[in-house]
């Protein structure tokens, strides 16, 4: 084939380039209206929305340099294709054009800098805080501790898994850590991620305008279950945050006498207590029961359940305690009646009876997990995870029961 | 037995060797001076043998780390897939981006870099021929002990930056990490001692008249590269020590527990893992700068320009680490300095994309595969650079860092750029390397399915990215799947089915080798109307590589052979072609050409550190033994004249005309 021949047919071939790219362009912005839980673009809050403001400037920088940059290979594709013309004069360049070239770019990006200097000095500010939560990554959980701070009713630590429950429109920090491996928090509508580093404790501020749930999962490869590590933050109204904060630290309810939960408790003192706290839970013998979880699980820590049934997740977040239905019913809510619902916590009728069954036969077969009690070698015989407990159905019945009275 | 002559030095004078009947105690110690058979491929010391077979490894491996993404792409396709577990996930990204890095992407630049910088500075070999060896050999044990691990208790499992504290031994019991640690220190070597070597040839070995500013660009790229080699590989070597001696001899460096700081790891990776991404891209961004050229016809815009921007992407790839770590806590100074370094580099970049298409305009462009494949680098490897500024925006990378969206970026960057950029040096030096054209027909179906097929299984990786879906997860969940359509499962499922377009693109690839070798056209001396010295000579090239050494008074010199300008129209008027200059080389070829003898001391030398690093795993004794074979190869290295001894080859079958000038 002659060299024309190809060449012509390849003009086509660049003009269909172009075509594809421009559908190409238009499905990827058709791909992004959708609303996904963890949407970059979709911010929720002070931080996230200045992160937001600097991607449009970016993101609007890039595309119009791309559309340039895309005319102009098609242009130079289209007009300097072989037409026969003779072999051009060998110039080597014009430096005036080369440095115009080197300027323009520089100038540009000189002012997306004096930006980017300007947001990230005034995202790392904390001075402003009005509600500190410190958070501890885990493989594969996160733990919420709220230190004592007498203006938000918190008189004594509160200590939670799963779902981060903060006030809206306040300015919180949160304080990370991490008991194993680097984990990373993240809250896409809320802030950008944080690694959370042991040994490190870094600082990240969250700010969520309305009351609603706010899915995020965990970013830093973590090991084994790195895929089932998530998280939510449920932002309450002020005063549905206090209402929150007094039933966190309202005294443990015993369970009714005689009852399947009664039977329950027992099964739990048995079993779970081992690394599970219930605070105010006691033993037959009166004594209170301390769990000690430092004995059993590398990183020394698990969930503490006092109020289970005040959450809508379990295990690292990735199960739902609540039925699809009754999941909508808090997820989709309005702002001004989410937080009636979701301080209604998990009902019978609600209960994701399946996950849970599933979970307490058999933890590790559904979410993978270091708990293989032959292979605890290099943890000195500790689990990094909830081991099979080789539970009977009537004890998982039993526990059922009375993990629903933990509200 | 063959018969193995000594060949002759003196082409012109035929002289007669001197007969020299080996003693028979010596005879198992002859060198390996065969010049067809394996043991003319494992013993070689001859650059463009050793480059080929650095093409053959990472080609091999090109296709194990695909598959590994297949696979990968096979879970991710729809939601909670169950085609992997999800160690065996982890321990498939961990291998592919090792593979793809390491054992593709590296080696695949060596081998260009082996067979066509001596042949474009006009050299009959690189400077230190037997380390050139070591170099491909460190690099296939490296391979080998790295993917032994997949049959010995389970592949590395903590990614391709391996962060502590999660490559602890508590935290990764398997062997998988040790495994990883040692293969990529004997790989490192190899690279290493490539470098050096790479180093003082481009120095040292320049034709007459090649000054600095005349070196083609594809050579100054690889000369960058081999400087970014030596001050970054160093580091990742401290790293990998540091991490060794803490799984195998209970040291502390990455113990929190024992006052470590995570973060060290991070520094000392990224501070190699950065520049190695120059590394990656900075040779295919050199063969491009060939191939536009030739088929535009015109030299290069801005020769200047291009090789100081190369060199100042080197430069500034040291400083600009830390964006790796933008979420990792690392404070607002770090983190404002750090995105202000990253966007520097960006103009750099720019001026590259800028100096290419600018080749192109007002050129004469002739769309070859090789071509194609080059202007598939630069369009993707645009798209993959502006979202690489987006990132350079700290607080924008917060949200996207660790998604999908820096998935989609580097494979545009690195799928992108740097394999179309090897592609684009597949479809044009074939015919240098093996005198026979790869069909274009079938290499025209390659690149577009490969344009497809990346950009089918990238392009939906933005978007999943920016809707939130992170990296490294074994499954992907409905609940955070978003409403409509266009969620998670549309892109997931396009991106999958683009992976396996990749792979029948690569398929017609490997098919067009088969078909080429089996029964390929031969190949023209000039085929492209090329520009550069390595076509001075035939295809493939002697031995000695060129019968005179040519003397250089151009950048082009090549062209400015065949070409000279009219005065009137200052357009080009042909005054020889290709053919007619090679002949032309040929007939005043140089008497006395020396050359470097085979060896088997690389491949020992190279085998005994594998056996060194295994004896870190399993034991004092397999240490002592691959230490013993460390030291005679050396001894034997050491005492090896650089040129066989007479006594190596059997003596004249007498009285016919030799082959000449193919011991390998």
């Amino acid at each position: 084939m002659s060299r024309h021949a190809m060449s012509a047919r390849n003009a086509h071939r660049v003009r269909a380039l172009a075509i594809t790219k421009l559908v190409g362009a238009s499905i990827f912005l058709a791909g992004c209206a959708k609303d996904a839980p963890q949407d970059v673009f979709q911010p929720k809050g002070e931080n996230a929305a200045d992160i937001n403001n600097l991607q449009y400037m970016v993101f609007g920088i890039a595309g119009v340099v791309g559309v340039i940059m895309t005319v102009l290979f098609v242009v130079t594709m289209t007009k300097f294709r072989d037409k026969g013309q003779p072999i051009p004069e060998q110039s080597h360049g014009k430096p005036a054009l080369e440095i115009t070239l080197t300027i323009i770019p520089a100038l540009i990006l000189s002012v997306v800098g004096v930006f980017t200097f300007r947001g990230v000095f005034d995202l790392a500010e904390t001075k402003d805080t009005e509600l500190v939560i410190n958070v501890t990554g885990q493989q594969w959980w996160w733990e919420y501790d709220y230190p004592v701070q007498g203006d938000w009713g918190i008189d004594k630590p509160i200590i939670t898994s799963g779902q981060l429950v903060m006030p809206a429109g306040t300015k919180v920090l949160i304080r990370e850590t991490s008991r194993d491996v680097i984990h990373s928090y993240w809250i896409p509508a809320l802030n950008g991620k944080r690694d959370a580093v042991p040994g490190r404790i870094h600082t990240l501020r969250l700010h969520a305008d309305n009351p609603g749930i706010y899915a995020g999962q965990c970013t830093e490869f973590c090991g084994l279950s790195h895929g089932n590590m998530r998280m939510e933050a449920v932002a309450l109204s002020k005063e549905d945050f206090a209402t929150w904060v007094t039933n966190q630290q309202a005294a443990y309810k015993e369970p009714e006498k005689d009852s399947l939960a009664e039977q329950g408790e027992a099964v739990f003192l048995n079993q779970c207590v081992r690394c599970h706290q219930v605070n105010g839970l006691k033993k037959a013998d009166g004594t209170a029961a301390i769990a000690a979880p430092d004995e059993n699980v590398y990183a020394g820590a698990a969930p503490n359940l006092s109020k289970f049934m005040s959450r809508n997740t379990f295990a690292g977040a990735t199960w739902d305690l609540l039925k699809k239905d009754c999941r909508g019913n808090v997820w989709d809510a309005k702002s001004e009646e989410f937080g009636a619902k979701y301080l209604e916590g998990v009902s019978a009728d609600c209960l994701n009876e399946v996950d849970l069954r599933r979970w307490l036969r058999n933890a590790p077969a559904m979410k993978p997990m270091y708990a293989d009690p032959t292979k605890l070698e290099p943890t000195d015989g500790k689990y990094r995870g909830m081991p099979y407990l080789a539970l009977s159905e009537s004890d998982i019945d039993k526990l059922v029961a009375y993990l629903l009275t933990l509200k | 037995m063959a018969i193995i002559e000594r060949p002759s030095t003196e082409l012109e004078v035929s002289i007669t060797p001197s007969v020299v009947v080996p003693s028979t105690t010596l005879g198992n110690l002859r060198r390996p001076v065969q010049s067809t058979g394996w043991k003319s491929w494992l013993f070689t010391v001859d650059h463009k043998k050793i480059g080929i077979m650095y093409g053959v490894f990472a080609m091999i491996f090109f296709i194990i780390g695909g598959v590994e993404a297949l696979l990968m792409r096979l879970q991710l396709a729809a939601p909670d897939g169950k085609a992997l577990s999800a160690d065996l996930y982890n321990q498939m990204f961990t291998m592919h981006g090792t593979t793809m890095v390491f054992l593709f992407a590296m080696p695949m630049a060596a081998a260009f870099a082996n067979y066509f910088l001596p042949l474009q500075i006009g050299a009959r070999d690189v400077a230190f021929p037997r380390m050139n060896a070591l170099g491909l050999w460190f690099l296939v044990v490296g391979g080998l002990v790295l993917n032994a691990a997949w049959f010995l208790g389970g592949a590395a499992d903590g990614g391709w930056f391996m962060y502590a504290p999660n490559s602890g031994p508590v935290f990764s019991p398997s062997n998988g990490v040790d495994f990883w640690t040692l293969g990529l220190q004997i790989a490192g070597l190899g690279s290493l001692i490539g470098s050096i070597n790479l180093i003082v040839t481009v120095l040292n070995m320049r034709a007459p008249g090649m000054t600095m500013m005349k070196l083609p660009v594809f050579t100054w790229m690889i000369l960058v590269v081999q400087f970014l080699l030596v001050f970054s590989l160093p580091v990742i070597t401290v790293a990998l020590v540091l991490l060794m001696f803490q799984r195998s001899f209970g040291a502390t460096f990455f113990d929190v527990a024992q006052g470590a700081d995570p973060l060290l790891w991070q520094h000392l990776f990224w501070i190699f893992g950065h520049p190695e991404v120059y590394v990656l891209i900075l040779p295919a961004f050199g063969i491009i700068s060939e191939v536009l050229p030739t088929f535009s016809r015109k030299p290069l815009f801005g020769y200047p320009f291009v090789v100081f921007s190369g060199a100042a992407i080197g430069f500034v790839g040291f400083g600009v680490w830390a964006h790796h770590m933008f979420a990792a806590g690392l404070g607002p100074v770090s983190v404002a300095v750090f995105s202000i370094a990253t966007m520097a580099i960006a103009i750099p970049t720019g001026v590259k994309i800028f100096n290419w298409t600018l080749t192109m305009w007002g050129g004469k462009i002739w769309f070859t595969t090789a071509m194609k494949f080059a202007i598939g680098l630069v369009v993707l490897f645009t798209i993959g650079g502006l979202s690489g500024v987006t990132h350079s925006v700290a607080p924008s990378d917060t949200q996207q860092t660790d998604t999908y969206y820096i998935v989609a970026h580097f494979h545009y960057v690195l799928f992108g750029g740097m394999v179309f950029g090897l592609f684009s040096g597949f479809y044009y030096w074939w015919p240098k390397m093996f005198g026979k054209m790869l069909n274009e027909r079938l290499g025209s179906w390659n690149f577009w399915l490969m344009f497809i097929g990346m950009n089918m299984t990238f392009g939906p990786m933005h978007i999943l990215g920016l809707q939130g879906q992170p990296r490294r997860m074994y499954v992907w969940t409905e609940a955070r799947a978003g409403e409509g359509f266009f969620n998670f499962g549309f892109w997931n499922l396009i991106s999958s089915i683009g992976s396996f377009v990749l792979a029948l693109s690569v398929l017609l690839f490997l098919i067009n080798v088969v078909q080429t070798a089996r029964k390929g056209k031969q190949a023209p001396l000039d085929p492209w109307d090329a520009r550069t010295l390595e076509w001075i000579t035939t295809s493939p090239p002697k031995e000695h590589n060129f019968d005179r050494i040519p003397t250089v008074h151009h950048l082009d010199e090549f062209f400015h052979r065949k070409y000279v300008e009219d005065e009137a129209t200052h357009t080009m008027k042909a005054i020889a072609t290709g053919e007619e200059i090679v002949r032309n080389e040929e007939a005043n070829a140089e008497s006395h050409i020396h050359l470097p003898s085979a060896s088997y001391w690389p491949l020992v030398l190279a085998i005994g550190v594998g056996v060194l690093g295994l004896g870190v795993l399993y034991g004092v004794p397999i240490m002592v033994l691959g230490a013993a074979i460390v030291l005679l190869s050396s001894f034997g290295w050491v005492m090896e004249p650089s040129v066989a001894e007479d006594s190596d080859y059997d003596p004249p079958a007498g009285g016919t005309s030799k082959e000449l000038a193919s011991h390998g």
